[in-house]
């Protein structure tokens, strides 16, 4: 045990973040358990069994509100994969969100189909196919696309929709597409409640889990090179666009996921879902959370959300001036967000792959 | 005959319109590399104090006038304080500035409420060619929105001003070492931006009435007309501008509105994918 504590007492002075791994002596007085200890999984842990017990001190409509929360959580995650670990500013992420939603929703209506079965893998696919189509166009060519074309393209996208939402009869205008019936399993409903809460907080801890897998393999290392120089990417002969359309693919995806989710949850599709609203929403969690952590982006989502639930009842009209401040506050003095106050850079860029060499060392050390 | 040319003027107004809310946009980001998102706020701005002028029992003109140089000296304000910071990372700097934006536009909506507030023309009527009847006010735009082009122009080409402008942008490390105060050229490019999306907001506040996202209408537009036009020249943006506002306008005569809005940005983004410098490349005026 003094090796644990020892290795908490370290974690209090922040040294992971100045000993690189190319240091197995700085290492060595917390002998194996320091490759146990890290702030991360704790923190990980820690929201991980609060979104567990929360349906058991909440009441319902409480439950109903922390579905929401988590669906939005996955939501976020889609974005930071893309702008958090690829760098590529999709500032029209709730196209994919908003797509799969109305598509789902219109199987839903037109066809009948309400099967989680089906729906789901619905979702997942009208979000793939818009973000391969949509990322395909932008990222791909012959001329590498620039950073603000990008974003600019992606919220063009995503205004774009918006308003061929509202306008098209068939999407219902304006209005959406109202009273989309319960998800359904074989003859059971999803009502809201628990059991959707915990429905959704597993696919988030599956996908949460895969993403988490993604960016810590040799994959996650060529975007992260990416992100912090895409030039010197492309001169060891990594297809840098090629990268960024994948990653860009596998964010619409979870969108989708998401977005499906969405739509049976609250019963109705409508057109903010696409739009800039709920684009520049998913930013906000993110960048206030910490953008490139995948944490950081659920952290975000859960305080935004919570705050704004907490005082929409009586500043609902200043919520929205405070958001924007703290916002200003964090992309200004704290680029890295909130994580940032708890996660020191060596764990936020992680170690990649399979490399234990902490691990090693402290075998070999006996 | 008749109609045809009240479709024309309708069009031409419209692209006006774009044009002078387009330019501050384009001025910022082609002279100092940064889209600012709170852009569309400043137009807002500019119809606020328009609105503000007029409520206090002012006439709508003076309203007008004192826009420009208000907005200004906010964005001026801003700059030294916020927008500074950003210089480095453009990215960072949309985020930031959509930051503002969200502040400007929500304190605005706390001011006046989910309202939508007229303001009167200041020169009401309408001008009788033959027998047709054209908005005079409208095509006042049309006029102001030519000076304030050519001003803008002939500031940023033949004047000292706009010399050490060009500079800067050119090459900021010789331009600080000719004795050029770059900080304060770029805080005055800024402020000029932002009090000519003041005056838009204030020339445009009688025929779309003040309301809180009267901004973010023109926001995408003028950042798709921006980068049609070309980052980089005073020139680009402008013609973008024309572009995209006649297209937006004149579209609609032709098939659904909702169709033309969609079909103009996506034209708008294919061109821009197959053409990135814009319509008109290459730096300076």
């Amino acid at each position: 045990m003094g090796g644990a504590e020892q290795a908490v007492a370290r974690i209090g002075e922040e040294p992971d973040v100045v000993t690189g791994e190319g240091l197995p002596a700085a290492r060595a007085p917390a002998g194996q358990a320091s490759a146990g200890w890290k702030v991360l999984p704790i923190v990980e842990g820690l929201v991980l069994l609060i979104a567990l017990v929360l349906p058991w001190v909440l009441q319902d409509y409480l439950t109903v509100f922390a579905t929401r929360v988590v669906i939005l959580a996955l939501f976020a995650l889609s974005f930071d994969l893309v702008w958090g670990y690829a760098g590529i500013m999709s500032f029209g992420q709730a196209l994919f969100f908003g797509a799969a939603g109305y598509g789902v929703a219109l199987l839903a209506r037109d066809l009948n189909v309400t099967s989680i079965l089906l729906i789901l893998p619905a979702g997942t696919l009208i979000g793939l196919t818009a973000s391969l189509l949509l990322g395909g166009f932008l990222l791909l060519g012959r001329y590498p696309s620039s950073v603000i074309f990008v974003s600019l393209g992606t919220l063009t996208g995503s205004y774009a929709a918006d308003r061929l939402a509202r306008g098209w009869y068939y999407l219902g205008g304006q209005n959406g597409i109202p009273s989309i019936p319960p998800l359904t399993l074989g003859s059971y409903e999803f009502e809201e409640g628990p059991v959707y809460y915990y429905m959704v907080l597993g696919i988030l801890v599956v996908v949460y889990l895969l993403c988490r897998f993604l960016v810590r393999s040799q994959f996650g290392l060529a975007l992260a090179g990416l992100r912090e120089n895409e030039q010197r990417i492309a001169f060891f002969g990594y297809k840098a666009q090629h990268l960024k359309a994948i990653i860009f693919a596998v964010g619409g995806t979870i969108a989708g996921l998401a977005g499906s989710l969405y739509a049976f949850h609250e019963g109705f599709v409508w057109p903010n879902m696409l739009g800039v609203v709920f684009s520049t929403q998913v930013v906000l969690y993110v960048l206030f959370g910490g953008s490139g952590t995948l944490i950081g982006a659920v952290i975000g989502t859960v305080i935004i959300e919570g705050v704004s639930f907490w005082l929409s009842d009586n500043y609902r009209d200043v919520w929205p001036i405070i958001l924007g401040v703290l916002l200003l506050l964090v992309i200004m003095f704290r680029p890295l967000g909130l994580v940032s106050f708890v996660l020191g850079e060596r764990e936020r860029v992680g170690s990649f792959g399979k490399a234990p060499k902490p691990k090693e060392t402290g075998n070999a050390a006996p | 005959m008749a109609s045809t040319f009240a479709a024309v003027f309708e069009i031409v107004s419209f692209g006006a319109i774009i044009v002078l809310v387009v330019l501050g946009l384009g001025i910022i980001a082609s002279m100092m590399g940064i889209f600012n998102f709170a852009q569309g706020e400043f137009v807002l701005l500019g119809a606020y104090v328009t609105y503000l002028a007029y409520a206090h029992g002012a006439p709508v003109w003076a309203g007008m006038v004192a826009a420009p140089f208000v907005v200004g000296a906010i964005g001026f304000v801003l700059e030294a304080l916020i927008i500074r910071r950003f210089y480095a990372a453009p990215i960072v700097a949309m985020l930031g500035t959509y930051a503002l934006g969200l502040i400007i536009r929500e304190s605005v909506r706390g001011l006046i409420g989910g309202f939508y507030l007229t303001v009167p023309e200041p020169i009401g009527g309408s001008i009788d060619l033959g027998s047709v009847h054209i908005s005079a006010w409208r095509f006042t735009i049309i006029v102001i929105t030519l000076v304030v082009m050519g001003g803008c122009y002939l500031l940023l080409a033949r004047t000292s001003f706009g010399l050490r402008v060009r500079a800067t942008l050119e090459n900021p490390a010789l331009a600080r070492a000719s004795g050029i105060s770059t900080p304060l050229i770029y805080g005055a490019t800024f402020a000029f931006g932002a009090a000519l999306a003041g005056l838009a907001g204030a020339l445009i506040v009688p025929v779309f009435s003040l309301f809180a996202d009267l901004g973010i209408r023109f926001l995408i537009q003028g950042f798709v007309a921006v980068m049609v036009g070309g980052v980089g020249s005073f020139i680009g943006p402008v013609a973008g501008a024309g572009v995209i506002g006649t297209l937006s306008a004149a579209l609609p005569w032709v098939m659904s509105p909702v169709v033309a809005d969609v079909l103009v940005f996506v034209l708008a983004i294919a061109f821009i994918k197959f053409r990135p410098q814009g319509l008109i490349a290459g730096k300076g005026v």
